[in-house]
């Protein structure tokens, strides 16, 4: 492989892992709130985290720009402190963190939902408060689901395209992706770099497939 | 000890008013009744609609006054049904799960983690994961849990109905080591009478949410008002001795605290062991002269104290150096013209005395 195929290919793995790292402690707060809290506008959150996963990706891609630009709030007030984001590689990290974060959520709410309340219940007899009791009871009890969760989002955020082209364009060596540099062999009739990153591809799916199967086995054995 | 609180459930409200002065208070009742409901409530982890909990002279919870303490300061220990431990943690996790925040509630040092470990005598048990213990050990790890995070007040919730009838007999003595060698207040609930009888010394009966009887133990299973909610019998207990046993013969032999002694099925327990039997009230017939040539291995002489004839059946308390309670049709008073003062002879088959308690 050739040096420029080894960059692609590390930059998405990297800015993949920077992204679920990131979203990983937001999404697991998310999750759990919606699997355990009930109040009025619950449904209206619901939606609004779920919304990436609904709409088409180089829609949410536009209203990220809309947010990010420099002409928006948001933007300015990032750049008067020195954060571009627009056309930057902290742009391809928030359209893969954005775009990812419901499928995280999605599985980690329902690893939350499976574990018995009464546990919980019973921990808060033995006098632990409720931060030991998540950490102690509830998310050693949900970890597979979060650790699914974690795969999806990651394997979600290798594969995101038309999000991270809106916000952070497809700049070589500076913002494009595996799946961006796909694209762009292609369309430049360069066959045989678009046919090695395929093959990159298909190695990083076959270990994301074969872990989530491990984790499923684990499951079934206890 | 006060509890007193209003629930709404679905087909009906539960309302108890109780204010109890015991160390082990049984709550019985038909399913149904609201009696894991209360312990629930008791435990915080169940909305009073009204009412007032106090334990040991420290209000839980008050409607009138806006208190409602967390679970987790209510140094209650809850042992549910199921015993609900922590599946991810080994036994040893589990039963120090409370032990972290115990020191600042309650500061004896009889439950330390020995001295529990010994009295449940889980201790072969610790390294384990707790999908490879038996459900009884299951129920000793439950319970050690709630002991060890020092509680003021014990709530049981039939902690043996899940269990077959061997693993009963083993459990019950390690309750009344906690009853006895910990001075821990228990509320407990069943719906059998002889854990009951053997463990309490406060009998509440509930039915739809409201307290129908309260009393001694055998005041409560006597009195006419609970006979037809009981569908487990009545039953003797008592303290027994054990003097003699004879495996050939099937049986052994023991003295009970009146020097009384009684045949009971044969048992290997080393002789001068003490242990509880039972005999259910309905097992035992009584004669008004005394019979020849019967098969059964115990006949006592007593006279008839009480004698409470309810819609279907009659209770008779007879004074055979033991107090005896056995249940008869009114036709058999009836017919042996049965009063009080009248002399009888009790029958009871060997094997009508069960031990109890392992």
């Amino acid at each position: 492989m050739s040096a420029e195929i080894w960059q692609i290919t590390l930059f998405s793995l990297a800015v993949a892992l920077a992204s679920t790292l990131l979203i990983l402690p937001i999404g697991i707060a998310v999750a759990w709130v919606l699997a355990r809290k009930n109040w009025a506008g619950k449904t209206f959150v619901e939606t609004i985290v779920m919304l990436p996963l609904v709409m088409p990706p180089v829609a949410t891609g536009l209203v990220l720009l809309k947010i990010f630009g420099r002409r928006s709030p948001v933007g300015a007030w990032l750049y008067d402190r020195g954060v571009e984001v627009v056309f930057n590689p902290k742009g391809v990290l928030i359209a893969m963190a954005v775009m990812s974060f419901p499928l995280l959520v999605r599985s980690a709410r329902s690893a939350f939902v499976e574990v018995d309340p009464r546990l919980e219940q019973i921990a808060s007899t033995l006098g632990a408060a409720g931060p030991r009791i998540f950490f102690a009871v509830t998310l050693p009890l949900a970890w597979r689901g979060v650790v699914a969760g974690c795969l999806l989002a990651y394997s979600r955020a290798l594969g995101e395209f038309g999000a991270t082209i809106m916000v952070a364009g497809n700049i070589p060596g500076r913002t494009q992706t595996l799946s961006l540099a796909i694209y762009s062999f292609v369309q430049l009739g360069q066959d045989h770099e678009a046919l090695t990153l395929l093959g990159v591809t298909i190695v990083l799916a076959f270990i994301a497939v074969a872990l989530s199967e491990r984790l499923a086995r684990s499951k079934i054995k206890t | 000890m006060l509890l007193r609180c209003r629930i709404p459930l679905s087909t009906f409200a539960l309302e108890v008013d109780l204010a109890l002065d015991s160390r082990v208070a049984a709550i019985l009742g038909p399913s149904g009744a609201g009696k894991t409901t209360l312990l629930e409530a008791v435990a915080g982890l169940r909305h009073i609609e009204s009412g007032e909990i106090e334990i040991g002279g420290r209000t839980l919870f008050s409607s009138a006054r806006g208190i409602d303490v967390p679970p987790r300061e209510r140094a209650v220990g809850y042992v549910p049904q199921d015993p609900t431990l922590f599946p991810h943690l080994s036994v040893r996790g589990n039963i120090l799960f409370g032990t972290r925040n115990a020191v600042s509630r309650n500061g004896s040092t009889e439950f330390s983690l020995e001295h529990v470990v010994a009295l449940l005598e889980i201790g072969q048990l610790l390294d384990r994961s707790v999908h490879h213990i038996s459900g009884g050990e299951a129920q000793r790890v439950a319970l050690a849990r709630a002991l060890l995070s020092r509680p003021r007040l014990l709530l049981l919730d039939e902690p043996l109905a899940s269990l077959d009838i061997g693993l009963k007999e083993r459990i019950l003595p390690y309750l009344k080591r906690v009853r006895d060698e910990l001075a821990v207040p228990m509320i407990y609930v069943t719906h059998n009478t002889v854990e009951a009888l053997s463990l309490a010394d406060w009998m509440i009966m509930l039915a739809h949410g409201r307290v129908t009887a309260q009393g001694v133990p055998h005041a409560v299973l006597t009195s006419g008002a609970v006979l037809d909610e009981i569908d487990s019998g009545l039953e003797n207990v008592f303290e027994a001795v054990l003097i003699d046993s004879n495996a050939d013969d099937g049986r052994s032999r023991v003295r009970l605290e009146s020097g009384t002694c009684l045949f009971i099925p044969y048992t290997p327990k080393p002789l001068n062991s003490r242990f509880q039997i039972g005999i259910a009230g309905d097992d035992i017939l009584v004669a008004t002269q005394k019979a020849e040539n019967i098969s059964a291995g115990n006949v006592l002489e007593g006279t008839i104290r009480g004698l409470d004839i309810a819609a279907r059946q009659a209770i008779l308390r007879v004074d055979a150096k033991e107090e005896f309670y056995v249940r008869l049709t009114p036709t058999a008073v009836r017919r042996l013209a049965l009063s009080v003062g009248v002399n009888v002879y009790l029958i009871i088959k060997t094997r009508s005395c069960v031990i109890l308690g392992g």
